[in-house]
């Protein structure tokens, strides 16, 4: 037999060798040299061995050393699981510590996904006998955000269990295996429909919340807000999550329990409003639409934001249907609107405060020169008509404001010019938000040459600027910036920001000065006395013995194409408004009030405004008691 | 031969095992104390087994390894017939709460009966053609008969028992040759054969070793469960009651295939490392006894034994750390049952044996 090494190199002769431990495989001629004797072999498999050895202590230290945390989190998140705990909703209260908002207990059931097998329909099916409600309904709930949430937890399938309900799930858990009953706070609205807008409302995580880095982590069956104070202070209220914590084994089952960390209750919110001034205010809007705002002008505390018609956000809170919640968004009223400030209106007679001191300021009008008003202003070769027929006669600016002449305020407006009447308005606030900590407010509408240019396409028409002067035409306000209008005139200069949020700081107080010559308010806060004091005023219907109350009447003429007789241009019932501050000498407090179609501004807006004052009155100046003489100042 | 005198000489290599034994009953305990006990006496009846081997001269099991196979592969057919079931697979023969699984002996049986055929086979450059055949039928019949327990583990290791003997004896140029061809040649029919008749979680243990990746939770579960659990263990290690993954059940079979794995998580980097040095120190023994020894079998058995040992070792370890696909190859010492450690005693007896006979 030859020998491959033999046959390959041809170097050695064909050797028979008796040894028994001779070599096989071997050869010079190969890749490389093989050993011939089974010991040289042997080490050959050693060599493997041990360098084998060399990788696996490679390995094991790429494991266990640099990829260690790695491994780790993951054995972590093996063997723990944690379930959160909803934390109670912080309560809210008025300045007074009035309970406005509060928590309920509630009860709902839950489906825990790993407790699934395959008898999920049963399941489906005897939840819906118990609950009496259909299974395909359940089933919606469920398959919404089952592929959303880990599966360890319980979601939600029917909250607000009645006793019943819950008795039947109750008696029939032992077979619904994957079934729990939960604890889930709700939001109780202790006073009704009370300010239901500036609160607003709680509703379930939807699915695009769950995903949100702000929601992502919130348990299900937590709240989040939806709209007003709710919304805006959310992440205040929310509170900490608690978290139940098990180790589970690989099939799930909870082997040992973890102490709980508790959920801690959210922050309690204190809000600059007096729940007994907006529930007078409330009253006496009654059932007309409008809305009643007060604040304090030296600071920008809001005391009542009212808004009607409203709604009870304990209905939509809790189990509401879809009937209730579809005919509050299709209801022609908006209740769901928040008109204090996302109504815009043109603010009507009230905005020849503005125009007043654009023309004290450019000289177009003079305190101390009389004017004559017939009744009518002409202006090539169309008349213009003051509200009242025949006119004023003759007058000064104080009678000029206290009887809401047109005239006189046309004159002015057409020497001052859009521009600049509309940089007063700014000025005071308009056309922009007042950045009150609310969600979805409106900015209304100042027009300028600017903006019609833009809008329309067109020049700015000499005839526009009379009723920019009266605050007709294109201007647009809410109730809450002319509440913050007032309080410029009131604290003699300064734009305070409106806000809700009572802080013992004051850190929340932001203010602006205007910048307005201080010697031209005397003479508007003259004119405005006069409103409400002189027995000829637009506003003496709010005249109170006991405080001086200042104030602007307004009757906004409101153009409409949605009119009875079908598209085009109605007129329909004006809306109206008061705005006024008191106490005269050191004003404490201002009031909007609009009330929509209302028609005469002192007539219907007026009483309401003289409510909310009359109330002031009494709490804060009449019987001040030193709590309450605090809480007005910040 | 006097006892003093054996215990004296290889104080190292007997203090070894005891230390691989104690720490393999540690980690069953930290499993749970019941597999401990059992183990425990297990590992008492294969001290005693350990010197009853080492009395008896190696070359009297080699003159009968003939007989032992045939028992051996009488109770592998027998397993089949009469065999005990657990975990679906059929692997034990035995009365009450004693059994045996002669799959793990016939590992020893083979190398015996392969030495004793064919170490002293006259021959010029290595075996013959016909020989290797044979020496794939011995082995592969009983290497089939184990895979249809289903234990594919221990088919393999009989395969790589032939191929470490295969290694050491030699086979002529254009035998090796002959039988690559014949291999290649074989491979996609043995292929469509040996895929065809694979349990279904045998395929999926392949295809998830191909491609682990696939499916990380799922078929590569045991690997990631594994590798979570040693990569937990850090350099320190979590301490014998803090190896969570076993704890909770994550890691499937930790008592025997993924025992190493418990051990890591334990023990870390350090502990891990230790376990390879005592290792090494053992086949570094197999390693001076071999080269040693005077006598050709002396040689090829110890050789062989400790090739079988250190491939067991290495393989199982690199399953568990997930370089090698998940075969039921159990760690000597280590892995829990009473057939390996008796097998992996007898083997490190027979070490000694041709050591205490063969050698200086």
């Amino acid at each position: 037999m030859k020998s491959f090494q033999g046959l390959s190199t041809g170097r050695r002769p064909m050797v028979l060798r008796e040894e028994s431990l001779s070599s096989g495989l071997s050869g010079e001629g190969f890749l490389f040299k093989l050993p011939k004797t089974p010991q040289g072999r042997f080490k050959i498999l050693l060599v493997l061995i041990g360098l084998g050895l060399g990788v696996l202590v490679l390995r094991l230290f790429t494991v266990q050393i640099t990829e260690h945390e790695k491994y780790l989190r993951l054995a972590n998140g093996n063997i723990l699981r944690v379930v959160p705990l909803p934390p109670l909703r912080g309560p809210i209260l008025d300045r007074n510590g009035e309970i406005l908002v509060s928590n309920n207990m509630n009860f709902a059931v839950s489906l825990i996904q790993y407790g699934l097998k395959d008898n999920e329909d049963q399941i489906m099916e005897r939840l819906s006998g118990d609950l009496g409600v259909p299974v395909a309904e359940i089933e919606d709930t469920f398959d919404k955000v089952r592929d959303v949430l880990p599966p360890y937890l319980p979601i939600p399938l029917l909250t607000h269990l009645s006793i019943a309900q819950l008795a039947r799930v109750q008696m029939d858990l032992w077979q619904l295996h994957g079934v729990v009953i939960q604890a889930i706070p709700d939001r109780r609205y202790t006073k009704g429909d009370l300010a239901a807008h500036m609160l607003g409302y709680v509703g379930s995580l939807s699915v695009a919340d769950m995903k949100s880095s702000y929601a992502r982590h919130f348990p299900p069956g937590t709240g989040i807000g939806k709209t007003g104070l709710e919304k805006e202070y959310d992440s205040v209220l929310q509170g900490t999550p608690g978290e139940d914590r098990n180790l589970v084994d690989s099939q799930g089952d909870v082997i040992k329990k973890l102490p709980p960390t508790l959920p801690t209750e959210g922050h309690a919110l204190r809000l600059t409003i007096d729940w007994r001034l907006q529930k007078v205010a409330e009253d006496a809007l009654g059932d007309r639409k409008g809305a009643v705002v007060a604040l304090d002008p030296r600071n920008g505390q809001v005391l009542v934001m009212a808004s009607h018609p409203s709604y009870d956000p304990n209905m939509v809170s809790g189990t509401m249907s879809h009937q209730l919640w579809a005919s509050l968004l299709s209801d022609p009223r908006t209740p769901l609107s928040n008109r204090g400030i996302q109504g815009t209106y043109p603010p009507g007679s009230v905005f020849k405060i503005v125009t007043t001191m654009a023309g004290l300021d450019s000289g177009a009008i003079d305190p101390t020169r009389e004017f004559y008003c017939n009744g009518i202003f002409r202006l090539h070769g169309w008349d213009f008509h003051d509200w009242k027929k025949g006119g004023h006669g003759h007058i000064y600016l104080k009678q000029a404001l206290m009887q809401s002449c047109d005239i006189f305020f046309y004159r002015a407006g057409m020497s001052i010019g859009p521009d600049r009447m509309a940089a007063y308005a700014r000025t005071f606030g308009l056309g922009e938000k007042t950045g009150i900590d609310l969600p979805s407010e409106a900015p209304g509408l100042v027009p300028d040459r600017k903006w019609k240019r833009k809008r329309f396409n067109q020049p700015w028409y000499p005839g526009e600027s009379l009723p920019f002067a009266i605050g007709q035409g294109y201007l647009t306000v809410t109730p809450l910036q002319m509440a913050r209008l007032m309080a410029v005139v009131a604290n003699q200069g300064t734009l305070v920001t409106p806000h809700l949020l009572l802080d013992a700081t004051g850190a929340s107080v932001k203010k602006v000065a205007t910048g307005l010559p201080p010697d031209h308010f005397p003479p508007v806060r003259e004119g405005l006395w006069e409103v409400v004091n002189n027995p000829s005023g637009t506003g003496r219907p709010v005249k109170m013995k006991e405080m001086e109350i200042a104030g602007k009447t307004g009757t906004a003429q409101v153009i409409s194409n949605r009119g009875p007789g079908g598209p085009g241009h109605h007129k329909i019932r004006a809306h109206s408004w008061f705005v006024g501050f008191a106490p005269f000498s050191d004003p404490r407090i201002v009031v909007a009030v609009l009330v929509e179609n209302g028609g005469d501004g002192g007539d219907t807006a007026g009483p309401v405004a003289r409510d909310v004052f009359k109330l002031f009155y009494e709490d804060y100046i009449r019987g001040a008691t030193p709590e309450t003489a605090a809480g007005a100042k910040e | 031969m006097p006892a003093a005198y054996i215990l004296r000489s290889n104080s190292t290599f007997l203090g070894v095992i005891l230390v691989m034994i104690s720490l393999g009953l540690l980690t069953q305990y930290s499993i749970d104390w019941h597999l401990a006990l059992r183990q425990g006496v297990w590992a008492i009846v294969s001290v005693a087994l350990f010197w009853v081997c080492l009395m008896v001269p190696y070359k009297a099991f080699l003159q009968k390894s003939p007989y032992i196979y045939a028992v051996l592969l009488t109770s592998l057919i027998l397993v089949r017939l009469v065999g005990h079931e657990s975990h679906g697979a059929r692997r034990w023969l035995g009365v009450g709460s004693i059994m045996i699984q002669p799959s793990e002996f016939m590992k020893l049986a083979l190398l015996f009966l392969l030495i004793y055929l064919f170490a002293r086979e006259p021959s010029y450059d290595g075996l013959r053609v016909d020989r290797i055949f044979l020496a794939f039928l011995f082995t592969l019949v009983p290497a089939y008969l184990i895979s249809k327990q289903p234990d594919l583990g221990t088919a393999l290791g009989l395969i790589f028992t032939l191929a470490i003997f295969l290694v050491l004896r030699g086979i002529r140029a254009h035998t090796f040759f002959l039988t690559i061809l014949a291999t290649v040649t074989a491979l996609p029919i043995a292929w469509q054969l040996i895929w065809t008749h694979l349990h279904s979680f045998q395929k999926d243990r392949i295809r998830t070793f191909l491609n682990p990746q696939a499916d990380p939770m799922g078929l590569g579960y045991h690997t990631l469960q594994s590798m979570v659990a040693v990569g937990s263990g850090g350099i320190w290690g979590q301490g014998i009651h803090g190896a969570t993954q076993v704890k909770f059940r994550y890691l499937p079979g930790a008592s025997t295939d993924f025992a190493f794995a418990v051990f890591s998580e334990e023990w870390g980097f350090l502990g891990a490392f230790f376990l390879i040095v005592l290792n090494m120190l053992i086949i570094w023994f197999g390693f001076e006894t071999a080269m040693t020894s005077k006598d050709p079998k002396g040689f090829y058995l110890a050789a062989g034994l400790t090739g079988v040992f250190g491939t067991s070792f290495l393989i199982n370890a690199g399953m568990v750390v997930g370089i090698l696909p998940v075969v039921g190859i159990p760690m000597p010492f280590m892995s829990y049952g009473g057939s390996a450690l008796l097998m992996t005693m007898v083997g490190l007896a027979l070490i000694l044996n041709v050591r205490l006979r063969d050698c200086g």
